[in-house]
C-alpha cells in the first residue's frame, strides 16, 4: 500500500503545478550517464553537444534546440536511410521516408520519454512503419532493374567482377521484392549491426517470438527465390 | 547426459528462425543440433545454404550512398528550420504522464477485481434454484400401468 500512497502523494502535491501549465517532471530521475544529468537549457557553461547521449539532445531538441537535433541526425541518419531503402528498395523513396521520420521526432520532441523507450528504438520505429505504409500503399512497380541496383552497387576490383557483383544484388533485389513488407522489414532490422533482437522486435512493436517467426519465413522465400542465382 | 534426437525438419525450421550462427540458437537445442549435424549430410547440406544466404545478405543488402545521407541531413537542418518549434504536451498528456507513476503494475487488474466484489456484494440474492427433478416426480410412471 506504501508504494501506491508515495506515488499517489507526490502526484497530488504536483496537482497545483501541472495546473498551472508547468512541465511535468519525475520523481528523483536516475541520470543514465554523466551527460544526462546536466540541465538541458540554458544554465552555466555550455556543455559540448556531441558529448551528450541521444536521451540529452532529445530532451535539447524538445526545448527547440536545432542544434541538437541535427546531432542526433548526424548520428542515426545512416542507419534510418538504410532500414528505409532495405524495406522500400527505392533510393529516392527511401530518403523522403528518412526525412519525414526526423520531422516527426522533431515534431513529437517535446513528448519523448525516454523512460519508456530508447530514442533509436523510437526512431526506428517511426521510420520502419513510415516504409511499411508507404510499400503498401503504393502501387504494384516493377522490380527493380539492374539499373536501380547499379546505382547503388560499390566499386568493384575490374569490371567482371562488377557485374558478376551486379547480378548477384539485382538477384537479391528482386526476390526482397517479393516478400510482404513486414519480412523485408524483418530482414533490413535483422542485418543491422549492432541491434539486439529486442531492439529489431520493439522496432516492429512485436515479440522476439514474432520477429523470429517473421524471418524464418523470409529466409525460406529468399532461398527458395534465389536458388540457382 | 541424453541429448533429445532432433528431426532434419525442426533443424532447418530452427535454422531459418535464428540463422546458421548455431551460438546464436536457444541452449536448449544447440547439442541436439550438433549431433544431427555430426550425423547427417543433409543437415550440413541445409546448414550450407543457410549460411550461403546469410552471406549473401550482410554483403548485398542495399548500403545508402554517403551524398544521400548527406541530402537527408542537408534537408532535415532546412525543414526544421522553417517549421515551428516542437509543441509541447497538452495539459490532457501532461496529467497522463504525471498519473503514469502514481499507477503501479497490476493495477487496473486490483480495479477490476474491486469492481467484481462491490457489485456481487450489492447484487440482491437469487432465490434457490428449483429442483430440476421436481417435475419427473409428478409424471405418471409407463412402468406403473405394466
Amino acid at each position: 500500500m506504501r508504494t501506491i500512497a508515495s506515488p499517489l502523494m507526490q502526484f497530488l502535491l504536483s496537482l497545483p503545478r501541472i495546473a498551472a501549465g508547468a512541465p511535468v517532471t519525475r520523481s528523483a530521475p536516475v541520470p543514465r550517464t554523466m551527460t544526462d544529468a546536466r540541465p538541458a537549457g540554458r544554465g552555466d557553461a555550455a556543455p559540448d553537444l556531441g558529448e551528450l547521449d541521444d536521451a540529452a539532445l532529445m530532451a535539447r531538441a524538445g526545448a527547440g534546440d536545432r542544434t541538437a537535433f541535427n546531432l542526433l541526425v548526424g548520428r542515426h541518419g545512416t542507419r534510418a536511410l538504410r532500414l528505409a531503402l532495405r524495406v522500400l528498395g527505392d533510393p529516392a523513396e527511401a530518403e523522403e521516408v528518412a526525412q519525414e521520420a526526423f520531422l516527426r521526432a522533431w515534431q513529437a520532441a517535446a513528448g519523448f520519454d525516454p523512460a519508456r523507450a530508447r530514442f533509436t528504438t523510437w526512431l526506428h520505429r517511426i521510420v520502419v512503419n513510415l516504409a511499411i505504409d508507404r510499400t503498401r500503399r503504393r502501387a504494384p512497380l516493377p522490380p527493380a532493374g539492374l539499373e536501380a541496383v547499379g546505382e547503388l552497387a560499390d566499386p568493384a576490383p575490374g569490371p567482371e567482377a562488377a557485374a558478376v557483383a551486379t547480378q548477384a544484388r539485382a538477384a537479391l533485389a528482386l526476390a526482397l521484392a517479393d516478400l510482404p513488407p513486414r519480412q523485408r522489414a524483418a530482414i533490413a532490422l535483422a542485418y543491422e549491426q549492432e541491434l539486439s533482437g529486442a531492439e529489431a522486435a520493439a522496432a516492429l512493436s512485436i515479440s522476439e517470438r514474432a520477429l523470429e517467426g517473421l524471418l524464418r519465413r523470409a529466409r525460406l522465400l529468399l532461398r527458395s527465390r534465389l536458388e540457382g542465382s | 547426459m541424453t541429448t533429445a534426437r532432433m528431426s532434419l525438419d525442426r533443424f532447418t525450421r530452427l535454422l531459418d528462425r535464428h540463422g546458421p550462427a548455431l551460438a546464436a540458437w536457444p541452449a536448449a537445442e544447440r547439442s541436439a543440433a550438433a549431433a544431427l549435424l555430426a550425423a547427417s549430410p543433409e543437415a550440413r547440406g541445409r546448414l550450407q545454404a543457410a549460411a550461403a544466404l546469410d552471406m549473401r545478405l550482410r554483403r548485398d543488402l542495399p548500403q545508402p550512398h554517403p551524398a544521400a545521407v548527406a541530402r537527408l541531413q542537408e534537408a532535415v537542418a532546412r525543414r526544421i528550420a522553417r517549421v515551428p518549434l516542437p509543441a509541447r504536451p497538452g495539459p490532457l498528456a501532461r496529467l497522463r504522464q504525471a498519473l503514469r507513476p502514481a499507477v503501479p503494475a497490476g493495477w487496473g487488474a486490483l480495479a477490476a477485481m474491486a469492481t467484481c466484489a462491490l457489485w456481487l456484494s450489492l447484487s440482491p440474492p437469487r432465490p434457490a434454484p428449483e429442483d430440476p427433478f421436481g417435475p419427473l416426480q409428478t409424471l405418471p410412471l409407463a412402468g406403473e400401468s405394466f
